[in-house]
């Protein structure tokens, strides 16, 4: 059987992320309502997403150009983020970690060009 | 030094990784109207690295020389011996695919360049010495693989199948690697050598769970039985030289890297294990015979056949012993000839517009109408059935004796209950071919590519099969050798 006693770090962690999370969602509205600034309205009740209205019919139509992009820009800011751990630890993988990343850096820009030619970055 | 050696040992994937970008290159710059050059250039991609791998096999590689980047990657013969059998389905996948593509205008220069990352993909799965490398090869293959079964993008059936081949298989690969985090947790490495060493004595429950989830992984892409319900859906939608290679060269990947994982990794725990393989493979016999029956699809029904024969390569596994391994790799050479050879029938079965025909009541009367096609047909029927005179016969003779041999007497008798009513369907599809009225459905003629294929793979399960048994057995003798030096 597993020994559960070593998990209780964790269910203490989860204890107090519960409580403070409570916290923080019933102490404003408790103060909210005590001091009388407790004033609802349409707009406060709705619900808040980055700008666009939460609730739409999810058959609309959607330029796929937006989706290119967006692809496009993730296999770059993760490249990005690759090389960061990658040059730190240079000294410790010498050459061949040097060599690895240029294979990868070359095989990205094979992408890079083949998505190019495609027309993948020509807006109109 | 070590780095160097590493990489004259992974040369053949060295071949198609850098083959595949420069063909991808030429794909966008020479555009579609290039593209049987460049299926042409892919196959001799293929032909080579099968050049540098033969020697692997034929000198029974094992052993630590084979080891790449400190155990991470494996270039040994049991390795070999799969890539082989994917370079083959992955050649057939290209050879038939540009007739087929053309009738429907849709032949592009990105299909053989998906292909060759598909099977590079698929080979290093089978290479794979740790988890990471597994994973890494899996998704390689699976990428590529969801792209090419919506190849036929305007076709609704063929965008539906690789949709749901992609939901399936992240499931799948989320599975995986929750199974695999708990193997990690409990064993404190992701190497095989490490897991196995790890993995002594008292399983506990943790790493038990972690066993279980990684094989209910493989046998999603294995498409085992109770994780089969994807196969039908998307072998029917998805163009057919596409389904042949589901049918062939990730089929093979994943069964030799569930022998790996389960044989090599998880060897000291065989008992944990069996009784979940024995389970997935008479669940996979007897649903993969009864859902057959009602079916009136020829590619839905060749799916659930391939479900069976899952079963039946399964049963080699629950032996768990080298007698067992050998004998799996066997029936999966036959079963990769089998495949090849009916989906290249039913790609050859047109009508007069040179429209696919896949409905089994246009193919009545298909004897008298088109000989020779109704012949090669029977041919791959009956083998698949493992009527005794054709070589399916043989490779089901000698998983059932692995299992014989290993005291798993009710298994075997069990599979062989199933084998007897998975003829029945066989049988009924050679009824209506030879015994029925003419339809008179199927006339376009075929590609030479086509006919050249279809009759190496008759010739192959016809009984002049039984002269390659010697050469079966050695080589995958060698190559169970090499999967079992490590375990």
């Amino acid at each position: 059987m597993v020994d559960l006693s070593q998990y209780l770090p964790i269910l203490i962690f989860l204890g107090i992320a519960l409580a403070l999370s409570s916290l923080f969602v019933f102490l404003p509205m408790g103060v909210s309502r005590l001091t009388g600034t407790h004033n609802p309205d349409a707009e406060k009740l709705s619900e808040y997403e980055c700008g666009f209205p939460a609730f739409e019919d999810p058959r609309s139509q959607f330029d796929v150009r937006f989706y290119l992009v967006a692809i496009l820009f993730i296999i770059f800011d993760l490249e990005a983020a690759f090389l960061f751990p990658w040059a730190v630890s240079l000294d410790m993988t010498g050459w061949p970690g040097w060599i690895t990343m240029m294979v990868f850096l070359g095989e990205l820009a094979i992408g890079l060009a083949y998505a190019w030619k495609k027309g993948a970055l020509e807006w109109e | 030094m070590e780095f160097a050696q590493s990489l004259r040992l992974i040369l053949p994937e060295e071949i198609l990784s850098i083959g595949g970008l420069v063909l991808l290159l030429a794909a966008a710059w020479l555009g579609d109207k290039a593209s049987r050059a460049i299926s042409i250039a892919s196959v001799a991609l293929l032909v080579a690295a099968a050049a540098v791998t033969v020697p692997t096999l034929s000198g029974g590689a094992m052993g630590p020389d084979t080891q790449a980047f400190l155990g991470q990657f494996r270039a040994d013969a049991f390795a070999a011996y799969a890539k082989l059998l994917i370079y083959v389905s992955g050649a057939a996948a290209l050879m038939i695919a540009p007739r087929f593509f053309e009738q429907f205008r849709a032949m592009r220069a990105e299909y053989p360049v998906l292909l060759v990352f598909a099977v590079l993909g698929t080979g290093i799965m089978v290479s794979a010495g740790d988890l990471m490398t597994l994973y890494i090869g899996l998704e390689m293959n699976s990428l590529a693989a969801y792209v090419l079964a919506s190849f036929l993008r305007v076709d609704n059936r063929s965008a539906e199948a690789g949709l749901k081949y992609f939901v399936l298989g992240a499931l799948a690969s989320g599975i995986l690697l929750y199974g695999m985090s708990l193997t990690y947790g409990f064993t404190g490495t992701t190497s095989f050598a490490g897991i196995h060493a790890a993995l002594t004595g008292q399983l506990s429950t943790g790493a038990l769970f972690g066993v279980i989830l990684v094989l209910a992984g493989l046998a999603f892409k294995i498409s085992a039985v109770p994780f089969h319900m994807w196969t039908p859906d998307v072998y029917e939608g998805a163009p057919t030289p596409v389904t042949m290679f589901f049918s062939t060269a990730p089929k093979v990947a994943a069964i030799a890297l569930t022998m790996r994982v389960a044989l090599e990794a998880f060897g000291n725990q065989a008992d944990a294990w069996r009784q979940v393989v024995v389970f997935a493979a008479l669940a996979s016999i007897v649903v993969g015979a009864l859902g057959a029956i009602g079916q009136s699809n020829i590619k839905r029904l060749l799916a659930y056949s391939s479900i069976n024969n899952v079963g039946f390569i399964l049963v080699g596994l629950a032996t768990a012993t080298q007698a067992g391994a050998s004998a799996m790799l066997v029936y999966l050479a036959i079963y990769v000839m089998m495949s090849i050879g009916s989906f290249v029938a039913v790609l050859m079965l047109r009508d007069a517009e040179s429209n696919q025909i896949e409905s089994i009541a246009s193919m009545a009367g298909l004897s008298r109408t088109r000989p020779l096609l109704g012949w090669c047909l029977l041919v791959m029927m009956l083998s698949l059935a493992g009527i005794p005179p054709l070589f399916g016969f043989w490779g089901k003779l000698v998983v059932f004796r692995a299992a014989v041999d290993a005291d798993m007497i009710a298994l075997a008798t069990l599979a062989i209950v199933g084998s007897v009513i998975s003829a029945y369907y066989y049988l009924m599809v050679c009824k209506t071919m030879f015994f029925d009225e003419p339809a008179d459905q199927v006339k376009g003629a075929s590609d030479w590519a086509h006919w050249a294929l279809l009759l190496i793979a008759t010739l192959f399960n016809s009984p002049l099969g039984y002269l390659l048994t010697g050469w079966f057995d050695n080589l995958a003798g060698k190559a169970s050798a090499a999967l079992f030096l490590a375990a």
